[in-house]
């Protein structure tokens, strides 16, 4: 497969997106401006200029009406997906590390960050797609506080019923998305490692999660239960579930302030190739030039993009070969 | 009148050689199907550059559902507003191919790879046990480092002994290294059938040599001005090498005198063969040639 290089940012990416019909790219990266690509050729559709900091999320709404990104500048921002304008700004006291529409895009969740003195929160803002996509609610419905250790990274479970959240402490956590109230906390990962990316599978019923401390994990959206463990050798920043084929992608190598100072081998830098039910690692595609940020898959599970701290977004469509790589057991199912 | 007209229209086409003036883009059809797209340009020096683009276009034809096909309308906006349909060069562009072929056992191939890959890959290991040994003298030492390297030819080595001495090969002209059966080109004067070579250039080396004496048993305190002194006394000497260390910069116990006349190289041959210089006895003989 021949990766198609978007050279669009200027500095390290944050986040990648493709929207549900997996035809339009959206890539946030510390340089203050939303770039929306088509998946198919690399071509960049646009540009949405507005924030004053570094954009740390993204996500469009499944009807790829309205685009959120969470900011450094301590804002959430609604955007015309087709114009380019921004048509709402939310305010918060401290900086937007996560946000995410719920399946139906009516809610949308955003993480802030614990500072200067405030607890780091989940809130939830309603989003109303009328006539005029600028009349927004002003106030967040739901607000969350995490008095022990702050959300890092947050998602919808299935249905909107649940928020889930990956906690700078390793720990994952379950929350009533009507409430807010905690209905389960379960320490998945290493303590004080932590959790840096959350995404679920198409149906929502289970998530991956990428940690610091050199694992991946499958787990339940309903009871948190662990359903699987992916093991790497590097910390990681960001997991996948590709749909079609049952892999996982993982996305890490060494935090950037660490490269200049261990070894300058190039492998670490490789998104990672597991499969989903059996846990090994099938392969891996090089390219970047710094650790992963992010990796996100096609919905139809053609082609996946990844991030880097290089600058550079690759999309990779994928070939004949992974499509056709099966298990022994799973050709024997297959004949039978 | 209509006449006149048209030939005034055909006058107005006419290209005057204006230097700001780009050509007009044109554009072939091949009989592969294929197109050709000559284009003119200017670059950022301000020169008309061509580009001529071969494409093949392939029509993929692909269901989508209403939505997409409704976006795939909509017109850039932000940075790319009223840039061209089709990918911008500063943005996108297309990584070299990557193989990726998901299989079970990875990990044994990748570890595989990189060991052969690490035993190709480092010169240094490949070179590890490897000696360097000069053309000339054979000593342990570059070709370009030998201290002999003005006075003498390389020393006729075995075919394909291209050891890794090679990085002075370009220095000399080994004259007595070629012809000898390596499947490198060897000019016809110079293959082993060609009777000795007909008309050969002189070079710097059959000059020199008819003239020129070797000095061994010298001593190690000698100097060049002295020696030159010893043999002026036969006749003009263009050329005094006496060999020294590279690192005492003491004399090795050998030199090489070159006359300008073979006469007076002959005549001091003779006379200085035995002479005592210095508490040892000089043995002088004329220098050999190496073929």
């Amino acid at each position: 497969m021949r990766p198609i290089l978007l050279s669009g940012h200027e500095r390290s990416l944050n986040q990648i997106k493709f929207n549900r019909d997996g035809d339009l790219i959206f890539s946030v990266a510390k340089d203050k401006i939303v770039c929306a690509w088509w998946s198919a050729n690399g071509e960049r559709l646009g540009t949405y200029a507005g924030h004053q900091g570094a954009i740390w999320t993204v996500d469009v709404s499944p009807n790829t009406l309205l685009l959120a990104t969470g900011s450094a500048d301590n804002t959430v921002r609604l955007w015309n997906v087709k114009t380019g304008e921004c048509v709402k700004v939310w305010d918060f006291p401290t900086a937007v590390k996560r946000v995410e529409f719920t399946p139906d895009g009516s809610r949308l969740l955003a993480v802030t960050e614990k500072r200067m003195g405030f607890l780091g929160t989940i809130v939830v803002l309603d989003i109303n797609y009328g006539e005029n996509l600028s009349e927004q609610a002003e106030e967040p419905s739901l607000r969350i506080t995490c008095t022990e250790s702050k959300a890092t990274v947050a998602g919808w479970g299935y249905l909107g019923q649940f928020i889930i959240a990956g906690h700078e402490d390793g720990s994952v956590s379950q929350y009533d998305g009507k409430t807010g109230e905690q209905l389960e906390n379960v320490q998945a990962h290493e303590f004080d490692h932590q959790i840096n990316d959350i995404q679920f599978s198409q149906d929502r019923t289970y998530f991956i999660t990428a940690s610091k401390d050199k694992s991946a994990k499958l787990m339940s959206t309903r009871n948190l239960a662990i359903l699987k463990t992916y093991v790497a050798d590097t910390p990681l920043n960001s997991a996948t579930i590709t749909p079609k084929k049952d892999y996982v992608i993982l996305g890490g190598g060494q935090a950037a302030m660490d490269v200049t100072t261990t070894s300058a081998r190039q492998g670490k830098f490789e998104a990672r190739f597991y499969h989903k039910v059996f846990e090994d690692e099938i392969g891996r595609v090089r390219g970047h030039f710094g650790p992963l940020n992010t990796v996100h898959v096609h919905p139809a599970g053609t082609s996946y993009a990844s991030g880097g701290e290089d600058g550079y977004v690759r999309v990779h469509h994928f070939d004949k070969s992974y499509f056709d790589f099966m298990y022994e057991v799973e050709r024997e199912q297959l004949r039978r | 009148m209509s006449k006149l007209g048209n030939r005034a229209d055909w006058a107005d086409d006419e290209e005057f050689d204006d230097p700001s003036a780009l050509p007009a883009q044109q554009i072939t059809t091949n009989k592969d199907g294929t197109k050709t797209i000559v284009s003119y340009r200017f670059n950022d020096e301000g020169k008309k550059v061509k580009v001529t683009r071969k494409i093949k276009t392939t029509v993929v034809r692909e269901h989508v559902n209403p939505q997409v096909a409704e976006r795939r309308t909509w017109a850039k906006f932000g940075l790319e507003k009223g840039n061209a349909p089709g990918p911008s060069f500063d943005t996108t562009s297309v990584g070299e191919n990557i193989v990726f072929r998901p299989s079970v056992n990875w990990k044994v191939q990748a570890a595989e790879a990189e060991k052969n890959g690490g035993e190709k890959g480092s010169m240094k290991d490949q070179l590890k046990d490897k000696k360097v040994k000069c053309r000339i003298c054979s000593g342990e030492h570059f070709t370009a480092r030998c201290p002999f390297k003005d006075t003498m030819a390389p020393v006729e080595e075995p075919a394909g002994g291209a050891g890794i001495e090679g990085g002075a090969a370009g220095d000399e002209p080994a004259a007595g290294a070629l012809g000898s059966g390596t499947s490198s080109y060897v000019p016809p004067h110079l293959r082993k059938g060609a009777a000795g070579g007909g008309e050969r250039m002189a070079g710097k080396y059959e000059k020199d040599d008819l003239a020129t004496l070797r000095v061994t048993n010298v001593s190690e305190l000698a100097e060049e001005a002295e020696l030159r002194d010893l043999f002026e006394r036969f006749g003009r000497v263009t050329r005094v090498f006496l060999a020294r260390d590279r690192e005492t910069q003491r004399a090795k116990g050998f030199a090489f005198i070159s006359f300008a006349d073979r006469s007076d190289a002959a005549r001091a041959c003779e006379k200085m063969d035995g002479f005592g210089y210095r508490h040892l006895i000089l043995r002088v003989e004329f220098a050999k040639r190496a073929t």
